[in-house]
């Protein structure tokens, strides 16, 4: 009973808070308001059944919309009729005693049933009319009038405070008195800054009477430098920055120069939207410094993985997926991660939303693997400082004509029709004469593949063993991947005497996994192996050297070019070979030398764990060699090789892009008669064996894609399209059109309405790169500046950036998010429940980036500014920073959350702006004293009093460095790996993994602010991880305040802060004279920014007097205490006095006061 | 470990008496405090958690961080729990349950055939052996024997676990969705292949809290690795409480440095001065507290104290001294070299009588892909004592009435040879389809095997069990029902079995 009257209050509590924030017209202020009130109820007890997701829906009732709920279904009566809800189903179930009737209910388990203020909720709101409204969120925000309150004065108000002030007079409750100044200075010094005042600067405070001393202090605050790290350290957190890739090996990888640039964006006070922009699309944008591309390794922040056996197609989808649910974290404040594998149960967010923004992030120039090296492309090396000037001279003229490529690609519909229109350059196919065999493998589905030469025979023909895996990627059209034991049998085609001229080749993509032995293999091949290899074929090796064969006979395992290789390189797939030289699609920089590319090697182990492992290899090696396997299979019988043998001298690169790749043969018996192609230019080849004469390389064996008949040398995942045989030497110019020409001039045989999207871009590109001089003309150009840039970065530090890739985003919808269930194919595009992007431009990257700052955005600035409130008052307007959605908590200042939002976006992004207008508010300048107001708001949700809350793990330290005088100032550069308890590296890691000995640096390493602190994702630093820093595996943009004994321990013992203590006393001996009293007021004064009053005092003396007798009675204990940490003691100072006094710096360093803000 | 709600010991001197507040709410608190005594809920009085009952929950209801708002009312355990604590061996790298478990007598008589393709189906392979061209069926190098009243097979390499083959409940059909080491070890351990979820312990600990309040709720105990084996990292999201309050988070006990990390005081720092330090940094903080009236510094005042204590409470538990010889006979000489995995279970075994609610032991090196025969026996060898010692040494204690001891690692191994096979040496790949695990003590019954494999030990034929399954029964042992064990965040009821529907194994259940 007394259960039920409680809830009754709070009925009438919300229906009055209701009645409060309406304005002028009575009858609807007393309204309850669907988002406020009612949305979270349904959302909670209803949606996961009867909401925007159709699999789980029930009864075929959807709640979440107005026309779904009020719609008439069959046979089942009507949920909510509105004005009666004596008449609505929904409310006879929620209040039904039949527990069999009773809603909600759950699949398993029980559900909880509504509770009576829930009910009473939705029946008043039935009653009112059960009036729907959009999810507040999604709605673009507007500037509401500025409420007045009793103690409005007009002139010089801060809106801020109307709103709070408002609100708690609506509440009954009055603001809390201004906090004191020296309170004041600390709090707003920590806020921006994320250091203490010093003492100076508290006293010139305190003593300075004039009205505008605080705004002329916040000014100061902002134009620090230390503002733009402490907005940093936030930011890191926003965007997931890390040192480490995240997983396996969790090598680390040299993305810092991104965390300087956010810096420096702050400091700089670079306005939201730019900022924003660069982050997300700054290879897109026009250039005058490196600033956007640096910036758009935001990217490629996230978790990368070289995970020996992982499949890359995984792990390509779960890249992207990864990107688009960290952007929808960071900018738009939702869930959509939820969407990947259904609709979102309560955002309107479908999975096809979902997939069609993870297209934007799908379609970077990157393969998914990153070889375990510090840099994966694509990279951009950073001019040093002296250079920075000339470099950007040359960048601003290559941005320039990159803008003008842009721009022609974005024109290129009309540059074709102009082109087809002139006729005066038209795309020639290539003769159809003696085309044995064309697979164009763009069947799409199934096990039967069409030849399309001219009077096929035979017309079709049937994959076995394993279904291919069709549509993966797109090129000319969406491919065909051969599953590992997938096998196309093509039959006798191709079966010809070594007096035969025949060509073959096609498009080729190798699998762009870890290196292990069958990356490469067997192309085309028609050759018999337990017929000695007799036939042809066009392989690549281990090494990516094409190579083509035709062979009378050869020795079983006959590769006589080719070195044995070494048992344990077999068999273990982490060892690579020889590293190819690597083909970047991206400009600059092309001059990456192999030791930028080599993975990091792990650093010095321990001396006794090296000696360890030395012996346990020696005694493994001799135990191998004791049960060295034998071979399954037989020795190569002996006999002499027949056949021309002819290599590739230059390697191809696995760099998971298409490749076409073809050979043509004369018919001539010499090596000398064959040539090969890559992207239809002939590549220098030598010859490996040439005595076949006219030797027969006819053979039974059937003709295969990806494989030697029967099972030998697979390629095995490789994809494939356009394969062709013909029975007939190509001509040089004719193997030039054959990549793209030919079917160029195929497509235009059609008219372009009936181009497809695929076709279209072939033709976009084909005429850009092949037919438009402009085109050419601009491309050589941005070369030539290319290796300007790559002199002019000459020893400059790598760092990560994103590049987009030519190609039109898509992304496939995957059913229950796996990643081999693709269903339809989306193009790159925004949800649908928020505006849409404008229809005149590409879409890509630089689209998003557009669309998320554009003022029809309803999501960005309210987030952003909601950040920027939970960073100064511990607690967002909205509490789920993470969560703008219908599950999220609704604002507990809506009107307030809009205002600064509009006041964000209208004034020009303006960041420092903000940050001002709320520290000067008189809201935020309250005292945190918790007075009569606690009862009625426990939690501050109404702000009536000041922010006080636990600093965060990164301020805790940097404050305990800077009290200690310890702390260095340097901004920027690598980072650092301080002070950390042995083993915490070791005991997770792979042994081979270049982070598994955490090599503690020494000197000004030791001090330096916190957000420099190497990141290893997987083995955080404990004394951070205990005060709740995130690891950085996901965004987090709220983090938790716990307060647990490990903090305890962490500030007590760590010896950073045992050397900061020490530091405290003695910079307070130094600073004062040797009264205790003085030397305690000024430990008041550099900690907590007061004198400590008379009763602090008290206890700290008489805590002095002990420790002081203690440390003079045990001189060693004072001598172990005062040496601790790298730092040098003071040696002026006696021992027993400095480990007294660091004992009572320590108590001062471990006080609630001091580690709150 | 911040004190849980639940936790019934413990009182701290302070309440919200002594806070700044109106006198009407003192006069209501001391009417909630009569009632909370007479529940037996006479929690510590800490922080927000006290002024939820004060005020009423319905108004901390927004906090998504606090421990229980009513949205995820716990009412834990859910019914008369079996288990009380857990201990749980993880063998990280996947062993191969076609040496050690699950035997199959028909195959060596396939020495190096190929398996059938039907077997295979459709299986996606790794990276490692997707491009092999053959899938040689490679049995098991060493003999199994019958062991116990049950006659359970066991491998040779196994002579101690076969000692306690009777006590053991089996489960051969555990599978997983996961074929590579990274997204199956999050998979097992929190319930998703992708960072960012609590892990089972964190569950627990934030379900159950504590039962010692002097030590961690879970703690986490790693071996020492051996260089010889191919030991695939481990990580701290493994134990980490994702969007649980971190307090709920492992851990670390380690057995290099400080077996808490910080715990120990600094050289010159006796404990006496910790405590003078500690009395007078409380009593200031009273003052704050008096002074400023946030309901923190209570809780901040209590955590101080708690540290102070483990500093006690931990070296007594690793201070392994007073063990009588019959512990040493039991665990083996290894149990004397902290790391290893014998002093593991030994410190598991301490930690089980002092009242931790969840340990778990990471072993690592199980990833046999190549020389199965030169690393499967120092793997066994390693680790084959501890466990059987640790699961004795709780029987004869009583403490395997409301223990629950789990063995598993994140997945199982090809039947087909990775790379060379011969007669004296094979390697054996991933393989998510099927593995083998045991349990044994509180809430499981004893002499069971539950589940079949087909002849290659590749598929399930009978009574598969998911990893989530899996993860639901040890709920299950511990009182909770997975499926009412929820947490509300980012707007959904996250549960450690999300979010495919997950069963509870009635067939093993005592």
């Amino acid at each position: 009973m007394l259960v039920g009257v409680r809830h009754l209050n709070i009925v009438v509590l919300a229906v009055a808070i209701a009645a409060s924030v309406g304005c002028s017209r009575e009858h609807i202020s007393r309204r309850l308001d669907f988002n406020q009130d009612v949305q979270p109820i349904l959302a909670s007890r209803c949606f996961s059944c009867h909401g925007p997701d159709p699999e789980m829906r029930k009864a075929g009732l959807r709640l979440d919309l107005a026309e779904w709920a009020m719609k008439k279904r069959e046979g089942h009566p009507d949920a909510i009729v509105a004005g009666h809800p004596e008449k609505s189903e929904l409310v006879k179930r929620i209040q039904s005693k039949d527990p069999k009737y009773l809603m909600p209910q759950a699949e398993h388990g029980e559900a909880k049933p509504m509770r009576a203020d829930e009910i009473a909720i939705l029946k008043e709101w039935i009653k009112q009319g059960a009036v729907y409204r959009p999810h507040w969120a999604f709605e673009v925000p507007a500037r509401p009038a500025v409420p007045h309150h009793s103690a409005s004065n007009g002139e010089g108000e801060n809106p801020i405070d109307n709103f709070i002030f408002a609100r708690l007079q609506r509440e009954g409750l009055q603001p809390s008195a201004e906090a004191d100044k020296p309170a004041l200075i600390r709090r707003v010094t920590l806020d921006l800054t994320g250091l203490l005042p010093t003492p100076e600067e508290v006293q010139a405070f305190v003593s300075n009477s004039s009205p505008n001393a605080y705004e002329k202090l916040v000014d100061r605050l902002l134009a620090k430098p230390t503002f733009g790290e402490q907005r940093a350290r936030y930011w890191l957190d926003y965007a997931r920055y890390a040192d480490t890739y995240g997983l396996h090996f969790d090598n680390s990888r040299d993305i810092w120069p991104y965390r300087d640039y956010v810096i420096q964006s702050f400091n700089n006070n670079k306005p939201f939207d730019q900022f924003a922009m660069e982050q997300i699309a700054g290879d897109l944008m026009p250039m005058k410094t490196l600033d956007p591309l640096i910036g758009s390794g935001y990217v490629r922040l996230g978790v990368s993985s070289n995970e020996g056996g992982t499949i890359s197609e995984e792990l390509r989808v779960n890249i992207a997926r990864e990107r688009t649910e960290a952007f929808g974290a960071t900018f738009m404040g939702i869930t959509v991660g939820c969407a990947v594998c259904h609709d979102h149960k309560f955002d309107p967010t479908t999975q096809r939303d979902f997939y069609s923004l993870s297209a934007f992030f799908n379609n970077l120039d990157e393969k998914p693997f990153n070889d375990d090296r510090p840099v994966w492309a694509p990279v951009v090396r950073v001019p040093k400082a002296d250079k920075a000037e000339a470099y950007n001279r040359v960048l601003v003229r290559r941005s320039e004509l990159q803008q003008r490529l842009d721009t022609m690609r974005l024109d290129a519909r009309n540059l074709v029709t102009q082109w087809l229109a002139a006729k005066t350059d038209p795309a020639r196919a290539v003769s159809g004469d003696k085309l044995i065999i064309r697979l164009r493998l763009d069947e799409g589905t199934g096990e039967e593949l069409k030849n399309s030469a001219p009077n096929a025979n035979p017309a079709t023909f049937k994959t076995t063993t394993m279904k291919p895996e069709w549509g993966e990627t797109t090129w000319l059209w969406p491919d065909f991947r051969m599953q590992s034991s997938t096998r196309v049998p093509l039959g006798q085609a191709g079966d010809y005497e070594a007096s035969h001229a025949f060509s073959a080749g096609g498009w080729f993509m190798f699998r762009a996994a870890p290196f292990h032995p069958g990356s490469f293999g067997t192309l085309i091949s028609k050759m018999g192996s337990t017929q000695h290899d007799r036939g042809w074929e066009l392989a690549a090796d281990d090494n990516g050297i094409l190579s083509v064969a035709l062979v009378n006979q050869a020795p079983k395992e006959g590769k006589p070019e080719k070195k044995p290789k070494k048992e344990d390189e077999k068999k273990d797939p982490r060892k690579k070979p020889t590293e190819a030289k690597e083909a970047f699609n991206y400009p600059t920089p092309q001059d990456l030398s192999k030791k930028d590319l080599a993975p990091n090697k792990p650093p010095e182990q321990l001396k006794a764990e090296k000696e360890e492992e030395k012996k346990a290899k020696a005694k493994e090696k001799e135990e191998a060699k004791k049960k060295k396997p034998a071979p399954v299979e037989k020795p190569g019988e002996n006999i002499p090789e027949v056949a021309i043998r002819v290599a590739a001298v230059k390697p191809l690169s696995l760099d998971n892009a298409w490749k076409h790749i073809f050979f043509t043969y004369d018919g001539s018996g010499n090596a000398s008669g064959v040539k090969i192609y890559v992207d239809g230019v002939q590549v220098a080849t030598h010859v490996v064996k040439d005595n076949l004469g006219k030797a027969t390389i006819r053979t039974d064996a059937p003709m295969q894609l990806g494989w030697r008949n029967p099972d030998e040398h697979p390629a095995k995942d490789a994809r494939y399209q356009d394969v062709r045989l013909y029975a007939r030497t190509l001509a040089i110019d004719e193997v030039r059109r054959l990549p793209f020409e030919d079917y160029v001039a195929e497509i235009t045989t059609q008219p372009p309405a009936q181009w497809t999207a695929d076709q279209r871009h072939v033709i976009n590109e084909f005429y850009l790169n092949n037919v438009d001089p402009t085109w050419r003309r601009i491309k050589r150009e941005i070369a030539a500046l290319d290796a300007q840039l790559d002199q002019l970065s000459a020893g400059g530090d790598l760092t990560l950036v994103s590049w987009e890739k030519p190609t039109v985003p898509y992304a496939h919808v995957l059913t229950r998010g796996v990643y081999t269930a693709r269903t339809e194919r989306v193009g790159a595009d925004t949800p649908h429940f928020l505006p849409p992007l404008p229809a005149n431009e590409l879409r890509n990257r630089l689209a998003l980036a557009k669309w998320t700052v554009s003022p029809d955005n309803p999501l960005t600035a309210r987030v952003t500014v909601n950040r920027m409130w939970y960073e100064l008052f511990g607690c967002g307007l909205v509490e789920t920073t993470e969560d703008f959605g219908i599950m999220g908590q609704r604002p507990s200042h809506p009107q307030l959350l809009d205002w600064l939002a509009v006041e964000f976006r209208d004034n020009g992004w303006n960041i420092k702006h903000m940050y001002k207008l709320m520290v000067m508010s008189a809201t935020y300048r309250q005292s945190s004293k918790a007075g009569s107001q606690l009862a009625k708001d426990p939690r501050n949700v109404l702000l009536s009093r000041g922010p006080r809350f636990r600093m965060d793990a990164e301020m805790v330290r940097d404050i305990g460095l800077q009290s200690s005088g310890l702390l260095v100032g340097k901004i920027g550069g690598p980072s650092v790996k301080p002070y950390q308890p042995p083993s915490i590296w070791e005991q997770v890691s792979y042994p081979t993994s270049d982070t598994v000995h955490y090599a503690q640096e020494h000197g000004d390493a030791l001090h330096r602010r916190s957000l420099y602190t190497y990141v290893k994702r997987m083995a955080p630093l404990p004394n951070m991880d205990a005060f709740d820093a995130p690891t950085r595996d996901v965004v987090c943009t709220r983090r938790q305040r716990t307060d647990t004994p490990l903090q305890a321990l962490v500030t007590m013992n760590d010896v950073q802060w045992v050397e900061a203590a020490r530091g405290v006393a003695e910079r307070v001996i130094r600073e004062t004279g040797p009264d205790p009293e003085q030397r305690i007021n000024r430990m008041g004064m550099i900690l907590l920014a007061r004198v400590p009053p008379p009763q602090m005092a008290v206890v700290l003396e008489k805590s002095f007097d002990e420790m002081q007798k203690h440390y003079a009675a045990n001189p060693k204990d004072a001598h172990s205490l005062v040496n601790l940490g790298e730092k040098r003691r003071d040696t002026s100072i006696r021992e027993p006095e400095l480990a007294a006094w660091t004992m009572i710096a320590s108590e001062m360093l471990n006080l609630d006061e001091t580690i709150n803000k | 470990m911040k004190q849980h709600p639940l936790c019934s010991d413990c009182e701290d001197k302070i309440t919200p008496i002594d806070l700044p507040i109106p006198a009407g709410l003192k006069k209501e608190w001391s009417a909630c405090e009569s009632r909370r005594q007479f529940l037996g809920r006479a929690g510590k009085v800490l922080g927000w958690a006290s002024l939820a009952t004060l005020f009423g929950e319905a108004s901390l209801r927004h906090s998504v961080f606090a421990s229980a708002s009513d949205e995820n009312d716990l009412k834990l355990p859910h019914f008369a729990p079996k288990a009380k604590r857990a201990i749980y061996l993880f063998m990280s790298g996947a062993p191969p349950q076609v040496d050690l478990f699950d035997y199959k007598p028909n195959l060596a008589a396939q020495f190096n055939a190929d398996m059938p393709a039907s077997v295979r189906g459709n299986q996606q392979l790794t990276g490692m052996t997707a491009g092999q061209a053959r899938f040689p069926v490679a049995p098991a190098h060493w003999p199994f024997r019958q062991h116990g009243k049950t006659g359970t097979w066991i491998s040779d390499l196994l002579p101690y676990t076969a000692r306690m083959v009777d006590d053991l409940t089996f489960i051969k059909s555990l599978n997983t969705d996961a074929i590579n080491h990274e997204p199956a070890i999050m998979l097992i351990n929190t319930g998703n292949m992708n960072a960012g979820k609590p892990c089972l312990g964190a569950w627990l600990a934030y379900g159950l809290g504590s039962m010692n309040d002097n030590l961690p709720t879970f703690v986490v105990l790693q071996t020492k690795t051996n260089p010889k084996e191919n030991n695939q990292p481990v990580s701290s999201r493994l134990w980490s409480s994702g969007f649980l309050s971190s307090e709920f988070a492992g851990v670390g006990l380690r057995s290099v440095g400080d077996p808490v990390l910080y715990l120990q005081d600094p050289a010159g720092v006796d404990r006496e001065t910790r405590r003078k330090m500690l009395d007078a940094v409380e009593e200031i903080n009273r003052q704050t507290l008096a002074e400023v009236g946030d309901p923190e510094t209570n809780s901040r005042i209590a955590q101080y104290e708690m540290a102070f204590r483990m500093q006690s409470s931990v070296p007594e538990l690793t201070d392994l001294s007073k063990e009588p010889q019959s512990t040493w006979d039991l665990y083996g000489p290894d149990a004397k070299q902290p790391g290893t995995f014998a002093y593991n279970c030994l410190l598991a075994r301490r930690m089980a009588e002092r009242g931790v609610r969840f340990t778990q032991i990471y072993k690592r090196g199980w990833d046999v892909h190549d020389n199965v025969v030169g690393n499967l026996p120092i793997l066994c060898q390693e680790t084959d004592q501890g466990c059987y010692a640790l699961v004795t040494d709780l029987k004869r204690r009583g403490l395997l009435d409301d223990t629950l001891v789990i063995w598993a690692g994140e997945f199982g191994r090809t039947v087909y040879s990775q790379g060379g096979l011969s007669q004296e040496n094979y390697g054996r790949d991933h393989h998510p389809r099927c593995f083998t695990a045991w349990m044994a003590g509180a809430g499981v019954r004893p002499a069971v095997a539950f589940g079949e494999t087909d002849d290659y030990s590749y598929n399930v034929v009978k009574d598969p069990v998911h990893v989530r399954d899996f993860n639901a029964t040890i709920l299950h042992c511990l009182g909770i029902d997975h499926n009412r064990f929820t947490y509300e965040f980012q707007g959904l009821h996250q549960k450690l079995t999300s979010p495919v529907p997950a069963f509870v194994v009635q067939g093993i259940l005592a």
